[in-house]
């Protein structure tokens, strides 16, 4: 993994039909090489707490997907940022590919990766999500992991769990911890510490959200003027749709009235770093979802046939 | 505990069937005229999985018209009901229209019909406002696993959770929440008169425990029965029934929340299947 990297974007074919429009794409990845700098920064990232050997994964996806990884488990992360997380699964022994479309953050990850040793089982992409397939080809992994305000970038969800599916092997796992769709829907209730339902409910994958940057949800402060957000609502439906669609196996499904980052600053964070709503009695409200969780399989009866035919092992194993 | 809810929540059902019988929103009379209760959410959706002969369970079934309108089209039904009054007047609909030889009622609540039906089933159907009097949906998933056949089919048409989370005060410029959208097995305890087929209706027992449930709370215990998720559909709009004053009703007779008749769900639909193994 070395400083030419034959899969960077400018040299990769760029798919015609790419469902983010340019100036969203072009406004999007401003952001994410601005952001890219102030999150490295961030206490939000401690990445110094990283590089002294922590993990960024909340025990939440530990608990929840840490059984499938292993030591060499071979894991891709969509929409990686500057890939700490991803490094945080080569730490527990997989082996890891980081994709992301911002230059700036694909430059950091390697750079985190060659620092902390982990180079030798971490790779990083930098690609649009929906050219994922022109970049990573044929390979296939053991899990598929996304995490924490990557679908709202998204308009088409039915590609994206094509490309989800494409790269699991049979057997393999997905697995997604995502902001819940009514908390993306929810604003502030004007003059008070309460909500109300202010967004779009139902996907218009041909309407986005166009706002503002007002700084980011890992620093509320810093400086992001002249910087434009385009994002797409999401719903149940339409995620369970696209990978069931894809052919995948939903497994779990569960809810949170806890959400990573604060939508406004009068949330209150516990002592595991989860935000919650006030109840505005000095505790928290529980009424809510502001958070979820799902894995879900590629079933292995690919496998099985192929195993049949004399021309791989056991089903989950790789021809 | 939970039989004190239970027992609130049965005379509550007891007396609503009397009034159910008689009123426009039920149309018995146009039941036994020949129309189907089922809208056409659930004719679409779980129609082409029920034909000659599918046997086909369905649970809280009231008074049994739907139940009905399904051994109309063929199948051979059984409807369960906790309320001895409901089952009682489904048993009679279903011999003055003539269905009696396809269609059997049961007495029990969700929770032990296990105990009082020993068949399984081609399709387990259940629909509108029926999670809301259930405090353990892990026990209804296990009832529903139990009285599927290898291959059978699950659906529930339901509204939505979000359509009982928005605040009567609701306006289409401020969608206030005045519910929760999930409440950790707590149920909520209603002491109103009026009933939903009845704004009008003066009620003797008026006193109710109801539950809302998150999609998580609804789905997860299903899959962790093994069964598959073929598709959840979320719909703007939803039967009639609801007596949110911010719900008005379109040109087909569905409501849906004014102001936001395309980007509210008010629905929700769940198809599931229990795999051969």
């Amino acid at each position: 993994m070395g400083d030419r990297d034959p899969t960077d974007r400018r040299s990769g074919p760029r798919d015609p039909a790419d469902p983010i429009p340019p100036e969203a794409r072009a406004a999007n990845l401003a952001l994410w090489n601005r952001w890219t700098r102030i999150h490295e920064k961030s206490a939000f990232y401690d990445v110094e707490g990283f590089k002294a050997g922590g993990s960024s994964l909340w025990p939440l996806e530990r608990d929840e997907l840490g059984p499938f990884v292993h030591e060499g488990t071979s894991l891709l992360h969509l929409q990686c940022h500057f890939g700490l997380d991803t490094l945080s699964w080569a730490r527990l022994g997989a082996d890891v590919v980081g994709l992301d479309f911002s230059d700036e953050a694909v430059g950091l990850a390697r750079r985190l990766a060659a620092e902390t040793g982990l180079a030798g089982r971490a790779e990083f992409v930098c690609a649009d999500l929906y050219d994922a397939g022109a970049h990573l080809g044929g390979r296939r992994f053991d899990v598929v992991f996304v995490s924490w305000g990557a679908i709202e970038w998204l308009p088409d969800l039915e590609r994206w769990a094509g490309i989800i599916a494409r790269h699991l092997r049979p057997g393999g796992v997905f697995y997604l911890a995502e902001i819940h769709p009514l908390y993306s829907a929810l604003d502030e209730v004007p003059g008070e510490h309460d909500v109300r339902v202010r967004y779009r409910l139902v996907p218009a994958p041909d309407q986005p959200d166009v706002e503002a940057v007002e700084g980011s949800y890992a620093d509320r402060d810093a400086d992001t003027t002249g910087l434009t957000w385009y994002g797409w609502a999401h719903s149940f439906a339409e995620i369970l749709g696209a990978l069931t669609g894809a052919g995948l196996r939903l497994e779990h499904l569960h809810e949170f009235p806890t959400a990573p980052a604060p939508a406004w600053d009068w949330m209150v964070q516990d002592e595991d770093r989860w935000w919650w709503l006030p109840d505005g009695r000095g505790g928290r409200r529980k009424d809510l979802p502001l958070s979820f969780s799902l894995r879900a399989s590629k079933p292995a009866d690919e496998a099985r046939r192929a195993g049949a035919a004399g021309t791989t092992g056991p089903a989950g194993q790789e021809a | 505990m939970l039989d004190d809810y239970l027992k609130a929540n049965l005379a509550s059902w007891d007396e609503a069937v009397g009034l159910h019988v008689g009123s426009e929103l039920y149309d018995v009379a146009g039941f036994k005229a020949g129309k189907t209760s089922l809208s056409d959410i659930e004719l679409s959706e779980l129609g082409p999985f029920v034909g000659e002969g599918t046997t086909l369970l369905h649970l809280q079934c009231h008074f049994g018209l739907d139940t009905l309108s399904w051994a109309r089209r063929g199948a051979v039904v059984t409807g369960a009901d906790f309320s001895g009054e409901a089952v009682r007047t489904a048993r009679a609909l279903a011999d003055e229209v003539g269905l009696p030889a396809r269609a059997t009622f049961v007495q029990s609540d969700v929770e032990h019909l296990p105990d009082a039906l020993p068949t399984r089933f081609d399709v387990v159907f259940t629909s509108w406002g029926v999670l809301l009097w259930l405090g353990d949906l892990e026990r209804w998933a296990e009832v529903v696993d139990h009285f599927l056949e290898p291959g059978g089919t699950f659906y529930i048409a339901e509204f939505h959770p979000y359509a009982f989370l928005l605040a009567e005060d609701t306006t289409p410029d401020a969608l206030r929440i005045g519910y929760p959208y999930f409440m950790h097995g707590v149920p909520q305890r209603f002491d109103e008169d009026g009933d939903y087929a009845d704004a009008e209706a003066k009620l003797e027992h008026t006193v109710t425990f109801e539950w809302l449930h998150g999609f998580a709370e609804i789905v997860d215990p299903l899959l962790r029965r093994g069964l598959r998720l073929d598709f959840l559909h979320e719909l703007p709009f939803t039967v009639p029934g609801l007596p949110f004053p911010f719900l008005e009703t379109d040109d087909r007779g569905m409501l849906r929340l004014k102001g936001h008749h395309e980007d509210f769900p008010l629905t929700f639909t769940l198809k599931m299947t229990k795999e051969t193994r």
